[in-house]
């Protein structure tokens, strides 16, 4: 295993940190700027330089994915609590401002009525729930090459992270199930393989627990990760491969244009709202393994005493 | 039946406080771990 220092050397990452705060910001402005005009009329095409429905999600969601990336693997930012806090305040405001609009302004869908809002949780639920874990997938590849701690507390974050969006994603499609399929739970590809993901992830989380040793913890949890991963394909399919209760997937061009604003800025909120929580979290791994990686006071006092 | 769903609010309603919840608790029980983690490193720097 390489030598490890957890703290992040001062300055290194801060084009990371910049870069991916830059990034997610041109994310938010292209995602946001073209779903505005069916509420402010004002907003003319060349602020979104002309691009059409699918060229600014596909703009916002690059982008954004980018800043995601790059933001969560900023070194400087692990030190910086401030900085997850201030992406949780922002995230907050953005989901409240995403909710009001479309508890309030948004028109109901034509047919599944006012049960169609819990579309802007949950949508954005899945996405960031499939992110957190992707994102943990790829900091256990990084672990099992360079067996760098730094990615094994990235790892535990975005699990955890991924675990509690996937539990809510499971509830809010059990409360949306009720009322449009009849039923709150039905063992449909996408459901079950949601839960399937659900339960894997938390017997990693377990495994974590308990296994005292970092290195063997670290290795163990990275290969069940990648093991697991595999369902988040077939989650993603699963509506197109088999005959599911769930719709498939929709796009810019199949979701009316009232419905994208709210959609939009939740999915911002929530996506800042997942980086916050991420960051926070690894802190809490880094303070651990710190812990586990620095000698005990005892063992130093024995092997003092042996020398002497 | 005409195929389309009549009122659900309360479902809309039970979405929402269901996700504000869960974000709000997990919020407080990460700013608790991280404050527990520092005060335990702290007196473990005191020890040594």
């Amino acid at each position: 295993m390489k030598e490890t220092n957890l703290s992040a050397a001062p300055g290194k990452g801060n084009l990371a940190s910049k870069a991916g705060a830059i990034l997610l910001g041109v994310g938010a402005y292209f995602g946001i700027i073209g779903a505005l005009h069916f509420y402010v009329p004002a907003v003319q095409p060349w602020m979104h330089l002309n691009l059409g429905g699918g060229g600014q999600a596909l703009v916002g969601a690059t982008c954004a994915l980018a800043g995601t990336l790059l933001l969560l693997l900023a070194d400087d930012l692990r030190s910086r609590p401030g900085a997850a806090t201030a992406l949780l305040a922002v995230g907050a405001v953005a989901l409240i401002i995403g909710s009001a609009i479309g508890l309030f302004a948004a028109p109901a869908e034509q047919f599944m009525g006012e049960t169609q809002r819990i579309m802007y949780v949950h949508v954005p639920t899945a996405w960031s729930a499939l992110l957190a874990i992707t994102f943990g997938f790829g900091c256990a590849i990084a672990f099992l090459f360079n067996g760098d701690f730094r990615y094994d507390s990235r790892l535990e974050a975005s699990i955890e992270v991924g675990v509690l969006f996937a539990f809510l994603l499971c509830v809010q499609g059990a409360i949306w199930a009720k009322p449009t399929w009849g039923v709150w739970w039905d063992w449909d590809p996408r459901l079950t393989t949601t839960a399937v993901l659900l339960f894997a992830f938390l017997g990693i989380l377990a495994l974590r627990n308990f296994v005292d040793d970092p290195v063997k913890r670290g290795i163990w949890s990275s290969v069940a990760t990648i093991i697991a991963f595999v369902d988040v394909p077939i989650i993603y399919f699963s509506v197109r491969w088999w005959n599911s209760l769930h719709q498939v997937q929709s796009t810019p061009d199949t979701v009316a244009s009232p419905f994208h604003l709210p959609l939009r800025i939740s999915a911002f909120g929530i996506l800042f709202l997942m980086i916050g929580f991420i960051m926070l979290r690894a802190r809490i791994a880094d303070q651990r393994l710190q812990q586990e990686l620095t000698a005990p006071p005892e063992m130093m006092g024995e092997e003092a005493g042996e020398l002497a | 039946m005409t195929g389309v769903v009549i009122g659900g609010w309360e479902y809309v309603i039970a979405a929402y406080a269901v996700t504000a919840i869960a974000f709000v608790i997990y919020g407080v029980t990460l700013v608790t771990r991280l404050r527990e983690g520092r005060s335990r490193a702290l007196t473990q720097g005191e020890t040594e």
